[in-house]
């Protein structure tokens, strides 16, 4: 083997495209790779389905690009050729797409191989990935634990896997930063916009992005700068010059950080003074910090679960069992069927959605809820502006608890449920991005620092994260 | 305009026979792609099923829309034909229902800010209040057989305008006369593609407001009123109130059938499409598609009137047909404007309304009508013949030249007094019955002689050589 010496291992997403590039044995690469990763679905499933097959048949026409041989995952929700795309749903059981996903599509083309598709809440619909149709993935570091979500099985396998590999997730509400806080592992969710949703089954559209989870903030930046860039067949997608390079390096002592006073409150102690802990640090490297407000916080979580839903109920209305996925044998009036097909596929989950984004959107709700809701949306992106204008970048904890055991999920209320992405939904309705890193550890357990900066401020984020990085882990740079 | 009765309809107060109505008419439009996806508008050809189809109009997992904005400029030519104020800013939104048609159960539509609004069209000396003008996506087409309903999606997605009025018509007759002109307007901007169907809205006497869906074309839309004004009244005079409801128009048995139940409006949960952005209309573009747009019908007759100084009927007639005003604007170059206006409303329209053939599809060519025309203006032709050349033309498919030659249609009679002197002489009997004084008999030998001139004799001459003979 020819990186026999140190293992694959300690290798950076862009020192084994170099290494691939460089002539190393991808067949022998993927051998190994696929062995361990049959034996990591036996013990935490964090797999919808395994390419395994369309992986051997991509290698030899793997094309010399920045990926060369990189193999990646996809959040189950974003569609791949000709492999199985469910969205954690059993109403898309069998469903398999004529068309990649514009940024698979991208992936593809720079040269990375495609594993399989990771574990979710079905269409996204959960912060603990409990709501899968296909089972529940395990957090690598305690299996009694959940992975978060929805993303949760694209941040369990980059934990798990102890092999070059990125992730291509989705964030809609919070479902790239809670389960890379719950996994101990870097997620980065790019300003809305930047990468092309062509090929996303949508959850709440407006909201919905497509990002990374990777053992690294430069593993990020690679996927993110094959992946992001204007898109035609978005019609939502930035256009603007594509970045193609995330690698610049940030002085600290020319960033200004800000501690939003809102994300510390309610948040748990030991989670609040580790995030303390890593930004004194930061301060200590020379950046500025000082407190700011972000005073509509108050009204995110209520914004965002209206109009996620009321976008999800319309999104959802199209799987009835007619043309894709699930169906039945037709009997009765054509209402009635498409009834017993969503009664019979639909999780919970999806069905509480359902009704509670029907109901937002309904006459006589409309003007109270759907509009209103947006009203508040402004409100929170008012509140990032302004305190954009003092600070570069703001810190917060990613989630305000440790990955919590699957027994005391079981016995939290839908609206408990919700509120478990407190500090992530106002950054989401806002669209910025963010970039949630590990930070230390309580108990044990991996702690999430929650980095947010302006739109299309990518390279400040990244930046940070990379001295972050440095601080704690010195990674030998590619 | 007629002032008086634009003040009425303004106040929106009901005439003494009660009756107030309401259209929402339905256009396809003719841009060639489809109005969210690249797709081929299937109103251009004859496509096998589910053939012009790709994910975004199947409503596949992951598609999304994006906008064509041809059919955008053909929203706002539409508008500015109709007197409407354009939207500075518009977006789309997302009607939700559940129908097998939908290839995603709610259709994207514009709902809070319509492309157009506010405008007026004059049909009849009546002007008819332009509520809003929208674009829409048609859902999938269903074809009901023997083995059950099949969806077609090629028609999922061709861009839709819907045009709707205020309640201002108070008659089927108004309402018909509108659709026509409508129809003619799309005609004359060039942007219809095909379907054109018609909800309508109906009330008698302040009563509650029946929607009859469905209407095709004009004919039928006098039809379904007219048959839902005598359902309603026979509802109340036998003491009944009509309820507020939604009837389909069953064409084949041309009545109204009830459709959905009396529970109310269906109710369809509109949100902000969230996948398009919103468009803001470049004043440039506005300025250039007004720069362009086609003369329309009531520009078309006030030149017709002023510029060939035709007569109202004749100009009204050529300009209720774009193929004939355009035709009769070539002929009129080289043939007398007045004999050009009067054969072209005339026998010409004649003709091609008994095939049912327009002129495009009649095979004549311009340039047969201005040889026949400029015949029959030299006196080479008689007016019956070259009304008979024009019958012979369409059947035939040939030009003049040949159909006159063929039926001998024209030419030169060696000797008129000759051939009346062998008319006479072979119908005895009504030589005697005109001496008699009966003037029919003096009608049918001037007949023989047209018969026996196969019409290359015109009619006075026959009559004055029959005279010259006899008397
Ligand atoms: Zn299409």
């Amino acid at each position: 083997m020819r990186a026999a010496g140190r293992g694959y291992g300690g290798m950076t997403a862009r020192q084994f495209v170099r290494e691939a590039q460089g002539g190393l044995d991808l067949r022998e690469f993927y051998s190994e790779f696929f062995s361990r990763l049959h034996a990591l679905q036996q013990d935490y499933r964090l797999l919808v389905t395994m390419a395994e097959q369309a992986a051997w048949d991509a290698l030899p026409a793997s094309r010399p690009g920045p990926l060369r041989g990189l193999p990646f995952s996809v959040k189950d929700n974003i569609c791949t050729q000709g492999i199985q795309s469910t969205a954690g749903s059993r109403i898309l059981e069998g469903y398999i797409p004529p068309f990649d996903a514009t940024a698979v599509a991208r992936t593809k083309h720079a040269g990375g191989i495609l594993v399989g598709k990771t574990q979710m809440d079905e269409f996204g619909f959960g912060t603990f990935s409990t709501n899968s149709g296909y089972g529940v993935p395990k957090n690598p570091l305690d299996p009694s634990r959940s992975c978060g979500g929805s993303s949760g099985g694209a941040a369990g396998l980059v934990r798990a896997l102890d092999l070059p590999h990125v992730a291509m997730a989705e964030s809609t509400g919070g479902s790239i930063s809670c389960p890379a806080a719950f996994c101990g592992v870097v997620g980065l969710t790019p300003t809305y916009g930047l990468v092309s949703r062509w090929g996303l089954i949508d959850y709440a559209n407006s909201l919905d992005k497509i990002g990374v989870l990777a053992r690294s903030v430069d593993d990020c930046a690679l996927l993110l700068e094959q992946m992001e860039g204007f898109d035609t067949k978005d019609s939502t997608s930035l256009k603007r010059a594509r970045t193609k390079d995330y690698r610049q390096e940030l002085d600290l002592r020319k960033v200004k950080i800000g501690l939003p006073k809102e994300y510390f409150q309610g948040v748990d102690a030991g989670i609040a003074r580790t995030v303390q802990g890593a930004v004194d640090a930061l301060e200590r490297e020379g950046a500025k910090v000082q407190e700011v407000s972000l005073p509509h916080t108050k009204y995110a979580l209520a914004a965002y679960y209206v109009i996620a839903t009321a976008e999800a109920s319309t999104n959802l209305a199209k799987y009835c069992g007619m043309r894709y996925g699930q169906t039945l044998p037709l009997e009765g009036k054509f209402n009635e069927f498409f009834s017993r097909v969503r009664t019979r596929y639909f999780g919970d989950e999806a069905k509480r959605r359902i009704i509670l984004g029907t109901f937002a959107r309904m006459a006589g709700y409309r003007d109270q809820l759907y509009l209103k809701a947006f009203q508040a949306r402004t409100l929170v992106i008012r509140d990032f502006e302004r305190a954009f204008k003092q600070v570069d970048v703001l810190a917060a904890p990613t989630m305000p608890l440790l990955a919590p055991k699957f027994s005391e999920i079981a016995s939290l209320t839908p609206v408990e449920h919700y509120q478990m992405d407190i500090l992530t939904v106002a950054p989401n309705l806002a669209g910025i991005p963010q970039l949630s890193l590990p930070c230390g550890e309580l108990q044990g357990l991996p702690v999430g620092l929650h980095l947010l900066a302006d739109h299309l401020n990518e390279s400040a984020l990244l930046g940070v994260g990379r001295a972050w990085e440095r601080l704690t882990r010195p990674v030998e740079e590619g | 305009m007629n002032a008086k009765t634009g003040e009425l309809a303004m106040a929106g107060e009901a005439d003494p026979a009660g009756i107030m109505i309401g259209l929402e008419t339905h256009v396809q439009l003719n841009t060639q792609s489809k109005l969210f996806c690249g797709c081929a508008n299937p109103v251009h050809q004859d496509a096998e099923p589910n053939t012009l189809t790709c994910p975004t109009c199947l409503g596949l997992p992951g598609a999304k829309p994006r906008v064509n904005e041809r059919a955008i400029a053909s929203g706002i030519a539409v508008g500015l034909g109709l007197g409407c104020q354009l939207a500075k800013e518009m977006f789309f939104s997302r009607k939700t229902y559940f129908y097998p048609d939908m290839s995603k159960n709610f259709q994207i539509t514009q709902y809070e800010v319509p492309l157009a609004a506010q405008g007026s069209l004059e049909a009849q000396g009546k002007a008819i209040r332009i509520r809003r003008v929208h674009l829409e996506e048609d859902p999938a087409r269903l074809v009901h057989g023997p083995r059950g309903t099949l969806a077609d999606y090629n028609r999922s997605g061709v861009p839709l305008l819907e045009i709707v009025t205020e309640p201002d018509f108070r008659s089927p007759a108004e309402a018909r006369a509108y659709l026509q002109k409508l129809e003619l307007i799309l005609a004359y901007l060039g942007v219809a593609g095909g379907i054109f169907k018609s909800d309508a809205n109906i009330s008698l006497h302040g009563g509650e407001r029946v929607e009859v869906k469905n209407i095709t074309g004009t004919k039928e839309i006098e039809q379904a009123l007219s048959y839902e004004i005598v359902r309603q009244s026979s509802l109340a005079r036998r003491g009944q109130k009509a309820v507020r409801e939604t009837r389909a128009w069953n064409p084949d048995l041309k009545i109204t059938q009830e459709m959905r139940g009396k529970e109310g409006e269906a109710e369809y949960g509109y949100i902000f499409e969230p996948d398009l952005t919103r468009i803001t209309l470049p004043q440039e573009t506005v300025a250039k598609i007004k720069a362009t747009l086609p003369e329309l019908p009531d520009q078309r007759y006030a030149r017709f009137l002023k510029h060939y100084a035709l007569p109202p009927k004749v100009a009204e007639s050529l300009v209720s047909d774009l193929d004939i005003a355009l035709l009769f604007e070539q002929v009129a170059k080289e043939v007398d404007p007045k004999v050009a206006g009067t054969w072209l409303a005339g026998y010409l329209k004649k003709t091609l309304n008994y095939n049912e053939l327009s002129f495009k599809a009649s095979g004549l060519q311009p340039s047969w009508i201005v040889w026949l025309l400029q015949l029959f203006v030299r006196g080479g032709i008689t007016d019956r013949n070259a009304e008979m050349a024009i019958r012979r033309m369409v059947d035939e498919q040939l030009p003049p030249q040949e159909i006159i030659q063929k039926h001998g249609l024209a030419g030169p009679v060696e000797d008129p007094a000759l051939l009346v002197r062998k008319v006479v002489e072979a119908n005895p009997r009504a030589v005697e019955d005109f001496r008699k004084g009966e003037a029919k008999a003096l009608n049918y030998l001037v007949g023989e002689g047209i018969k026996a001139s196969k019409g290359r004799v015109d009619a006075a001459t026959l009559r004055k050589l029959v005279l010259q003979l006899l008397e």
